[in-house]
């Protein structure tokens, strides 16, 4: 394993360990321990409408990811990180496919299935009539 | 190939073209990025179930989201999650002097908050327990319960992790296979805050709006 010609460069100073940043990792924490407290607090407080108050603390979520993929991770375009953004950038769609779509989908059939009763869709014949 | 060998001027970004030294590092932590990528979309799918379950007729007259989430009490882990993988992070800053007591002390702390944070998930399932909101109950409940211990399992086996990897600190110091370890290991600790902000906002969060 160990070739004499080309001795083992030292581990330690390899741009991924060197990365490591403490102002990087605090701010990451700081910035999820307080938005997540600012979220906590939003829906503690009974004043904000659902489908607002959903929005909003689903934007603080996105957010964070986006600030920890940055601050804990290090992702950026530099010769070694460039290919975890571009993995990761090619991952997301599949993330919105397969939690989007399944939500959405039986979101709609739950419209469809709690409303049997509706005047306009007793009149429309089906396999059950 | 030759054309090439004498490349001038900097070197391109993404290929470089005649001869390249072998980057253990740099290969595996990728690897193990992709990994990470594709542990994410399992978490995805137990999201896609979670939201499909989560509704309240999916309680099946069981306790509601809103009756079995307590946010005040989940924002505790959500500190020990968190201050767990700030730990390490640093542990891999005193990494960069190759300074070893430092490395050691992160991970040590690092073990104790994840600890702090399995016996809170753990204290919290017990009390649902004892209420009867077990995860037959009903399909809100069966989901429930896969995500979030899914998540207290990745916990589980990243303390394991360190617990293996302080003796091999301590037996074979910072060398490139230890050091590509821990690395990898910072990925998947990091990791799970993300996915524990997924969980506290899209599970707890989300659960006590009506």
């Amino acid at each position: 394993m160990t070739d004499p010609h080309h001795p083992e460069p030292d581990p330690l100073a390899h741009a991924e360990v060197q990365q490591a940043s403490v102002i990087g990792y605090v701010a990451g924490y700081a910035l999820t321990v307080v938005l997540l407290g600012v979220a906590l607090l939003l829906t503690q407080i009974h004043g904000i409408q659902p489908v607002p108050l959903l929005v909003t603390i689903s934007g603080l979520a996105i957010f964070l990811l986006v600030a920890q993929s940055m601050f804990f991770f290090g992702l950026d375009l530099s010769r070694y990180n460039i290919w975890k953004s571009v993995s990761l950038v090619l991952t997301v769609p599949l993330f919105i496919l397969s939690i989007g779509l399944t939500v959405w989908m039986f979101h709609a059939l739950n419209g469809v299935m709690a409303m049997p009763e509706m005047p306009g869709m007793s009149m429309q014949p089906t396999t059950l009539q | 190939m030759d054309a090439h060998s004498h490349h001038e001027g900097p070197l391109p970004p993404m290929w470089h073209y005649g001869e390249t030294e072998h980057d253990p590092i740099s290969t595996k932590t990728l690897g193990f990025w992709l990994y990470m990528l594709s542990d994410a979309l399992i978490f995805a799918g137990l999201f896609a179930a979670y939201g499909v379950l989560g509704q309240p007729m999916d309680a099946a007259g069981g306790p509601t989201a809103a009756q079995i989430m307590h946010p005040i009490a989940a924002f505790w882990q959500t500190i020990a999650v968190l201050s767990s993988v700030l730990a390490y992070s640093l542990a891999t800053v005193a990494l960069k002097t190759g300074n070893r007591n430092g490395v050691l002390l992160g991970i040590i702390a690092a073990i104790v908050l994840g600890l702090v944070f399995l016996v809170l998930e753990f204290s919290d399932f017990a009390d649902l327990f004892a209420v009867g909101a077990t995860p037959d109950r009903s399909g809100l409940l069966s989901s429930f319960y896969i995500l979030v211990a899914t998540h207290g399992l990745h916990m589980m086996f990243g303390i394991l992790w360190m617990l293996v990897l302080i003796p091999q600190i301590m037996r074979s110091g910072f060398n490139t296979a230890v050091v590509t370890r821990l690395l990898n290991l910072r990925l998947f600790w990091q990791f799970q805050a993300s996915v524990w902000v997924c969980v506290y906002v899209f599970v707890y969060l989300r659960g006590t709006i009506q």
